[in-house]
Parts: C-alpha cells; structure tokens; sequence
C-alpha cells in the first residue's frame, strides 16, 4: 500500500482532500483458516449443527477482520446467537416447505405462492442484516430498500423480462444491481451509485458471444471424440482408457466454460458497479478485475476443490478474496473521518438464513 | 510487567474519527494516552470487553461506551483475559484436532446423511396416522397424474386378470389388500414402467404390460419389486435424505461461488443416486426372495429387466459404461446377472 501525498489542485479548490488511495488489503491465510474451517465442521456436526452459528460467524469475523482499507479492517457484528435463531427458522421453514411439497402438492402450491410473495421482503431483510453487521472505522453500514421496490425489481421485471425472450433482461439485471447497491448508506453517508443499463446490454452481448465461440469449440472437441469413442466401443470387452477419461474431460471442459462464461460476466458488471459508485467526500472506488484472471482463478478453484475432496476450500476461498481486493483501489477522501453512526436495533438474520438455504445468494461481493 | 504500553488505534464511539495511541493497563484499569502522552480514556477492566480472539487478528478491546481500542500488533493478547476465552482459537490451532476433523468429518457426514436422518425420517413416519400417509400418497399420485399419466387403453379383461394375480400375490404374501393397490394408466412419459408411492399404490405402464404381455412371471417379478420398494419405505427415505443433505450442505458449505456450487450440487445428487441404486437393489433381492418363496423362478426377474432393457435399446443406443454414475437403477446387466445367479440362503 502506498498512500500517495494529498495533491491539491489550486483551480479546483472544491475537490475534497484526498486521505488514501490504495489497494484493498487482504492478509488472510490458507492455513490458519483450514484450522478455523475444518475444526468448526467437526464442532458443528458434533453438536448437530448448533456449533454453525458459531462457526459462521468465526470465518465471517476472520474474512473481514483480514480486508482493510487505508489500514484499517472491517468488523462483522453478528452475534452466533442471532444467527442461530435465523438457521432454526429458515430449516422450520424448509422442512415444512419441503414435505409439504412431497406430500402434500396441492397445499404446496400454496404455500409456494405465500413464498413468492414472502421473497422480496426476506430479500431485504437479509440485505439490511448483512449491511448492519457490517462495520468499519467504528461505523456501520446500513441498507434502506423497501418491499415495493424490491418485488418490482427482483419479481415482476424478471418475470416481465421473459416475455420479451429475454431481451429486458440485462435492464432488469441492472435494476437489481442498483436496487441493492443504491440503498447502503456508511453510518450518515448514502452512497451514490449510478449504474448505466448499455453496460449490461454490453456485457450481455459479450458473454453470449463468449458462449457461442465456446460452445462450436466444445462442439468440435465432443464430434472428434466421439467418433473415437464410436470406434473403441466395438469391442466392448476390453475397456478402452478413453471410456473413463472421455465423461472426466468433459466434465473438466464443462466446468472451464461455465467459470470463462460466469467470469467474464462478473467481472464486467463488478467493475461496473466499483467505478459507477462512491460516498461523496468519503470514498471512490475502482475495480480492475481481469476476466481471464478471474476466469482462471474460479477454474484452478473448482479443480482445486474436486481433487481435493473438499479440502482445498479454505485455500479457494482465500485466494478468490485476496484477488477480488487486489483488483479493488479505493480513495479515502477528508469526509471520511466525520461519518457518525446511526444503526437502530439489533435484529435476527432469519430472512439472511432463509435466503441461503433457499439458494438465492444475494452476496454484495 | 503491569505498566507496559501497547500501541494501536482508538475509534471514539458510533464514529470515524480515530487517534494513534498507547494502552497502559494499571491495576484495574485501562487507560489510553495520545503521542503527546495526554490521557485519552480511562475505563475499569471490568467494562471492558473482547471479542473472541481469531488467529491473525488483533484483539479489540471495547469500552462500554462503544469505543474500541485496537493494537497494532496482531498477536498480543490481553493479560486479564479469561482462560476460557481462547478456548475456541486454541482449538482451530490444535494440530491434532485438525487432522482428526479431516478424518472424521467425512465419516460422521456420512453417517448422518445415510444412516442417521433416514431411520428418523422412517421412525417418524412410523408415527404419523396411516390416514395421513394415505391423503399424502393420493395427493402424490394426482399431481402425477395430471403431469404424465393418461386413463388406462387397456381391456377391462386384461386389468381383471391382472388384478386377480395381484391379489392372489398379496395374498400369499400376507399383504393388506387395503394398503396394496394396483392401478393402470397409459403414459408417453414413463413409457414402459412401474413405479410405487408411498401409501402402498403401485402404478403400472399399459405400455409395460404390453411388453410383458406373453410373460405374466415377469409381470409378477416387477410388481413384487415395486411392493419391495414400499416395504422398505423407500420413497419416505429418499426424499427426507434429499432434503435433509441440502439442509446440511447449505449449512456447511453456505455461502459457496457459483461453480464450486455446481460441483457440489452434482456430487451431492450423484450420491443421491447411488444411494437410489442401493435402493434398487434392496427392491431386486426382495422381489427374487418373494418370488422363491412362493414357488416361481428368479428368473423371472432377470426375464422382466432383460424385456425393458431390449426395448431401451431399440430406443437409443447408449453406451452404458460411463453413464452408469448418472444413473438411478444399477445396470441392467448387473441387475440381470444378480437375478440369475441368485441362491437363497
């Protein structure tokens, strides 16, 4: 980290001083956190999952407690026994939506629908939860969504965007990301965020030609092995090598293309979304994050992790932080040493929960 | 030793705003003084707390006003600190431990998805009232049936005589004719099968019976599976592991990137299925049992399965050999071959 010297600029005497501009720094480790990752497992299954509370809070602390800014780290708040109270409810709600489904189909649509409507309001709850638990410089982060926006945002123009075969769907996914983004304000500070829907469309366009480039590769490789294939399978006695090492390839070709695929994208709209935001007088943000770099780093992960049976996931997942805070410069401006904190009451992570087991990461990373 | 300073960092409540200092603990006080050694803050050690410390990070210490104190350096911890404090860090250091978690993780994973959380699922169903199974299996059956099931093509003759041979195997099985029933419906779907739900229905394909037409032993030998199937409750244990391992996945591995999910999704429904295969299996070995014990031949069976195999393979030409580990019923081969070699003991 370098900070660079405060260089004022005397036509431009309005500019807010700047304090820092740096990289964001990331100083966890593989091996303390596979300590931290693999013990809370055991704890976790040995006391039937109550430890995971615990537990989650304990890789959250440690993730954010190793990302700082200017010197300074995050802190995250939540307290295990709000989490638990949140895991309980979402699995009450799981097990019940899930027999009912089994058994019960008709009272399932029901309750499928009490659900859907149910969404956007877990979906904040959980935004507001994770921006309050969130803390840096001694102030917390807060979320100000309401349920209105958010059904419009998150239900009815994805929905909207299928009767229009997709083509609504970039603009749709640039209302979600500005949505979620718009309403974090630091302690008194709101944030700023002027997302732009030709940046989508563009993103879009490329992933879809990524895509198509890689599925007339992927097209050619399966024609060529496949007539190999045909060739070995005449005689079915003797196994031939390239019957275990064809479905292992292609599986390995399809992780690749669906991490390229997934990385171009993110990176795209992640960057995106840095440059496009900043608190006034506070902070700027800018992020350079490499699709191929990224596309890499998700691929050599995934291996990784299959490999491995699991055990590289605290190496993956140190690597994939410390390369998303790397691609991340932020410039600390004078207003950032007067930002009061201004958080209400403490409140349970229930809709935080229920969205995870449900599956709907709605993560701000 | 009392007196020594520790340099870091104090954030003055609910704000921003901080200031390079020293800790000096005293007695039974901590006091706080700037670079120009002016006190700052001054608190008892009592109204203070710490956070859980966490290997790599610095300990925080919080005032009762919300103000923090942290040092700069990352691996001094308190003095005053409980024993008991730590207790979780030490652990996540103890190298002993960490070897054991590798080891055992799996194994307790495994227990609890395959051993545990079935025989739950199967002793509370126990529990519930066979009124109650009976309303979810029916319900089952007419979402299916509104999904993939057309009303039965077949002669009233045909389903009589079917019917008759069912109740004469339920009979000789000492079976409630009440719970087992057997029900025909045409399906394009399921093509030419046989499935069983819960409560003790069983649904046979007109296309299967066609199929079988001129072999009424291998009907039996399929239908016998299928009651197999519900005598080892199969479906209740099947869906309550799906949904319990999504639970404990979700659990453990939360807050997972996108492909790593995929990974793990696939190997968690690729265990699924080879948990279904056993479930096969169980069904096969029961329905050859049945068969020997009441007089028929095991092959039958292995006639049933040869008979559905044929028929797949004028439909499509697939080479089974890696498509095995995608698949929900073990291979018909094996499946075939179990049949014929079997031996009652």
């Amino acid at each position: 980290m370098e900070p660079t010297s405060p260089s004022v600029d005397p036509t431009q005497t309005k500019l807010p001083q700047i304090i820092s501009q740096s990289r964001v720094e990331f100083s966890g480790k593989a091996s303390e956190f596979f300590g931290i990752w693999t013990v809370n497992i055991l704890l976790s299954i040995l006391t039937l999952g109550i430890y995971s509370a615990w537990a989650k809070v304990r890789t959250y602390r440690y993730f954010y407690s190793h990302t700082r800014i200017d010197g300074h780290s995050f802190d995250y708040l939540a307290t295990p026994i709000q989490i638990l109270k949140g895991r309980i409810l979402a699995v009450v709600v799981f097990i019940t939506y899930s027999l009912v489904i089994q058994f019960f189909p008709a009272f399932g649509i029901l309750l499928a629908v009490a659900l859907f409507f149910a969404m956007p309001w877990i979906i904040n709850q959980g935004l507001r939860f994770n921006m309050r638990m969130t803390r840096h410089r001694n102030v917390r982060f807060a979320f100000a969504g309401n349920y209105g926006e958010a059904f419009l945002n998150f239900v009815v123009l994805p929905i909207a965007s299928i009767f229009t075969l997709y083509l609504l769907l970039p603009y749709a996914l640039k209302r979600i990301d500005q949505y979620m983004h718009e309403n974090i304000s630091f302690g008194n500070k709101p944030i700023n965020v002027n997302l732009q829907g030709e940046k989508y469309y563009i993103a879009a366009l490329i992933t879809i030609g990524v895509t198509i480039g890689g599925l007339v590769i992927f097209g050619i490789f399966l024609g060529l092995t496949g007539t190999a294939i045909g060739l070995g399978a005449v005689d079915a006695e003797n196994i031939h090598p390239s019957t275990i090492l064809f479905p292992i390839l292609i599986g390995a070709l399809y992780v690749a293309f669906l991490t390229l695929v997934s990385a171009v994208y993110q990176s795209i709209i992640r960057n995106h979304i840095f440059n496009s935001s900043e608190f006034e007088d506070v902070a700027s943000f800018k992020s350079d994050l490499k699709a191929i770099e990224y596309a890499l780093l998700l691929f050599t992960n995934a291996l990784a992790i299959i490999f491995t049976l699991g055990l590289a996931y605290p190496w993956a997942k140190i690597r994939a932080a410390r390369l998303l805070c790397a691609a991340t410069e932020v410039t600390i401006y004078s207003g950032a040493l007067a930002i009061i904190d201004t958080t209400e009451e403490q409140q349970s992570s229930f809709a935080e929960e229920a969205a995870n087991v449900f599956d709907i990461d709605i993560s701000l990373t | 030793m009392s007196h020594k300073k520790t340099k870091g960092y104090y954030y003055y409540p609910s704000s921003s705003q901080h200031i390079q200092c020293s800790a000096i603990i005293i007695d039974e006080h901590i006091q706080l003084f700037d670079n120009g050694a002016c006190p700052i803050v001054s608190s008892s050690k009592d109204a203070c707390t710490l956070e859980s410390p966490l290997p790599g990070i610095a300990a925080a210490l919080c005032f009762a006003d919300g103000g923090r104190f942290i040092p700069d350096d990352i691996n001094f911890r308190w003095p005053f600190a409980h024993q008991k404090h730590g207790l979780a860090q030490r652990l996540e250091k103890n190298k002993l431990l960490i070897v054991a978690s590798v080891v055992f993780t799996p194994i307790l994973l495994w227990l609890i998805l395959y051993r545990g959380i079935p025989a739950a699922a199967v002793y509370s169903i126990g529990l519930a009232s066979p009124s109650t199974i009976e309303a979810m299996g029916e319900q089952s059956l007419h979402v299916i049936e509104k999904l993939a099931l057309a009303p039965s093509e077949l002669s009233s003759d045909k389903q009589a005589m079917i019917q008759k041979q069912w109740h004469v195997m339920l009979e000789q099985l000492q079976l409630d004719n009440e719970q087992f029933r057997l029900s025909f419906y045409q399906s394009d779907y399921f093509s030419a099968n046989a499935f069983a739900l819960p409560h003790g229905r069983v649904i046979v394909t007109d296309e299967l019976v066609l199929l079988l037409q001129d072999k009424p032993d291998a009907l039996r030998a399929i239908l016998l599976h299928e009651i197999g199937h519900v005598e080892y409750q199969h479906g209740i244990r099947l869906a309550s592991q799906a949904t319990a391992s999504t639970i404990v996945l979700a659990i453990i591995f939360g807050d997972l990137e996108g492909i790593t999910e995929v990974v793990l999704g696939s190997s968690s429904s690729f265990l699924q299925q080879a948990f279904s295969r056993d479930m096969e299996r169980e069904a096969d070995k029961y329905a050859i049992e049945k068969l020997i014990a009441l007089g028929y031949s095991n092959d039958d069976f292995a006639d049933a399965i040869q008979a559905l195999q044929n028929k797949l393979d004028e439909q499509a030409q697939l080479d089974e050999s890696w498509l095995k580990y995608l698949s929900t019923h073990p291979s018909s081969q094996e499946r075939i071959d179990f049949a014929r070699q079997y031996t009652p003991q």
